[in-house]
Order: C-alpha cells, then sequence, then structure tokens
C-alpha cells in the first residue's frame, strides 16, 4: 500500500467532486486550506481514506492535531499505519 | 436505485420501536440498535422474515454510554449496510427528580448517553453520507426542551442541547446535501413515562387542544416524512408532535 499515492488519489477526487480545480502535482509545501478545499471537502477526504486505508489518524491520536500542508498530512497517516485495521 | 439503510438508536422499544415498524413500513433497510435486543423487536424482525416486504430489520448491539465504542461499532454498522443513508437519533434516558437531590452519576449518565453518546455517533454515522453524497440526520429532542418540566431539569438540558446540534449541524452538512431536523414529541406513552399518571397526566391532558396525548406513531410518521424525498428542501427545522399541548 503506497500511502502516499492513495492520499493523493483519493485528494484530488474529493476536489473533483467539489469543482476544484487541482494542481498538477501536489507538492510538499502546498497549504491545505488554501488548496481551495474546504473543511468538509476534507472531512470528505478524511473518510474515504479510512475506508481505503483502514484507518483514521484523526481518532487514533491522543492531542488533536490539525496539518497545515500536505507534506504534514502525508505524515500524520505515516505515523499511524501500523494501526490499520483490514 | 440506491438502498436506504437507516440506523436508529433506541430502536429496540417504546419510540424507536414505532419509528422502526413505520420505516420498515415505508421500505427502508432499517437498522435498529440498541444495548439489547427486546421481545417486541425480535417479534417484529420474526414476522417480517415470514412475510418480507420491500424493506429489511436487523439489530445492531450499541451502548450509547460506552462513546469510546462508538468509532468501531458504527463503523462495522455502515459496512454492513454498504453506507447508511440516515441517522434517528432516538436513544436517550430520562431521570426523573429535583436537581439538588439527584446523584452526581445520574446527571453524568443521562449527559453522556443523550448528548456525548448520539453526537459521536453522528459524527461516524454522517461519514457514509458524505461518501454517498445524500442523507439525513432526524434528532428526536423533547417539548420539555423549550418548555421545561418539573423533576427534569437535566433531561430537558440534554435535549435542548440536541436541538442546538441540530441547528449548528444543518448549517454544516447542507452543502454535503445532508438534512438535519428534530423532532420533538410531547408526553406519549411510552416505558420512559410510564410514571406519569394521575394530577400530572391530567394537566397534561388538559392542556391539549385535541385533548389527548401524541402517539408514538404519530411520531413515527413525522420521522419518516423527514426521511423522505418529499422533506429534501427541509433542513434545520423543529417539529412538535404533542397534541398541541405546548400551542
Amino acid at each position: 500500500m503506497n500511502i502516499r499515492q492513495e492520499i493523493e488519489t483519493s485528494y484530488r477526487e474529493a476536489c473533483k467532486n467539489r469543482n476544484i480545480e487541482v494542481p498538477e502535482s501536489l507538492e510538499d509545501d502546498m497549504v491545505l486550506l488554501e488548496s481551495g478545499l474546504d473543511s468538509l471537502g476534507f472531512a470528505v477526504l478524511v473518510t474515504d481514506l479510512e475506508m481505503k486505508l483502514g484507518y483514521d489518524p484523526f481518532t487514533l491520536m491522543d492531542e488533536p492535531v490539525y496539518p497545515r500542508t500536505f507534506a504534514e498530512l502525508f505524515s500524520v497517516y505515516e505515523r499511524f499505519k501500523d494501526r490499520a485495521q483490514k | 436505485m440506491k438502498t436506504k439503510p437507516i440506523l436508529i438508536t433506541g430502536g429496540t422499544r417504546g419510540l424507536g420501536l414505532s419509528i422502526c415498524r413505520k420505516l420498515l413500513k415505508s421500505g427502508y433497510e432499517v437498522v435498529a440498535a440498541g444495548r439489547t435486543k427486546s421481545d417486541e423487536l425480535s417479534q417484529l424482525i420474526e414476522s417480517h422474515h415470514e412475510t418480507p416486504s420491500s424493506g429489511s430489520i436487523s439489530f445492531e448491539r450499541i451502548d450509547l454510554a460506552d462513546c469510546a465504542s462508538l468509532h468501531s461499532r458504527i463503523n462495522e454498522i455502515s459496512k454492513k449496510a454498504r453506507g447508511l443513508y440516515g441517522l434517528v437519533n432516538n436513544a436517550a434516558i430520562g431521570k426523573d427528580g429535583v436537581l439538588a437531590t439527584m446523584h452526581d452519576s445520574e446527571i453524568h449518565d443521562v449527559i453522556r448517553v443523550n448528548i456525548e453518546g448520539s453526537i459521536i455517533a453522528t459524527k461516524y454515522a454522517i461519514r457514509s453520507m458524505l461518501l454517498r453524497g445524500e442523507g439525513r440526520v432526524v434528532n428526536i429532542a423533547s417539548i420539555i426542551a423549550t418548555t421545561g418540566f418539573n423533576g427534569l431539569s437535566v433531561y430537558g438540558a440534554s435535549k435542548a442541547a440536541l436541538l442546538g446540534f441540530s441547528q449548528s449541524l444543518a448549517r454544516e452538512l447542507g452543502k454535503a446535501n445532508i438534512t438535519v431536523n428534530s423532532v420533538l414529541p410531547g408526553y406519549m406513552k411510552t416505558d420512559m413515562t410510564s410514571g406519569l399518571e394521575g394530577e400530572k397526566l391530567k394537566s397534561i391532558l388538559r392542556r391539549s387542544p385535541l385533548g389527548r396525548l401524541a402517539t408514538t406513531d404519530d411520531v413515527a410518521e413525522t420521522v419518516d416524512f423527514l426521511l423522505s424525498h418529499n422533506a429534501s428542501s427541509i433542513t434545520g427545522a423543529q417539529f412538535k408532535v404533542d397534541a398541541g399541548s405546548t400551542c
């Protein structure tokens, strides 16, 4: 399972479903809130990723963390990958 | 056509069971949730199996007091149902008694089940609706939330919280084509109100222009309407079903 690829795919799908234009390459320093995806779109992304990856890191973490950039989002999923239930 | 699974918390008896019965008749995939499967629900499931119609009904164990279990339980139920279309937040506990002498643990229990459990269950149930691009949430509040009643301050607070929750959530989920509405039943004859007799009951009947109590079936009809296509433009609304006792 390539987590980054899954995140990128889900991210693009979430944007497409909300008629948001996505840059061709998703750079590490891309600020999520400035990318066009609003908080509801982000919730759809997290839900979709839970279905695909088998875990929701935001539910598993003890203290809430809100990733600011695409790299931070990726790192959150990477940190909890061992908790995947599939 | 997409199936329409509806999760009803507290669906094993009283109002919840009436809602399950009505939704089954309307052809939904009814998932009745509760701590234990009641005899009445077992009978309903059995009789449906004997004379199956368009809908379906099943039981799922959920304990809203055990908030930590809700994520996995709701996910399992959603997965089994291939994505929920609706959630009816009906489960609640009601402790009757003046606040000054109510035990702290009873206050915590009401808050945990009626507010915390319902909110967390909603959090996970709406996720499959977000992916479907459509959905319905119906929160069963109570007229006590707005009128008050002697001896029900904590219960009333919990139901008022549910109303506030519904209003903001309706705004939050509108863009996702998910409606959120509240139903405020008046006094009905259920296990929960079985202690309501004598002068208290007479006083409620006197206040009703219709001279009677609303029934659980009356409330179930309203829930059925809110889940239907006919209610697709209704969100953030509150429906009193109380035979007019608060008008």
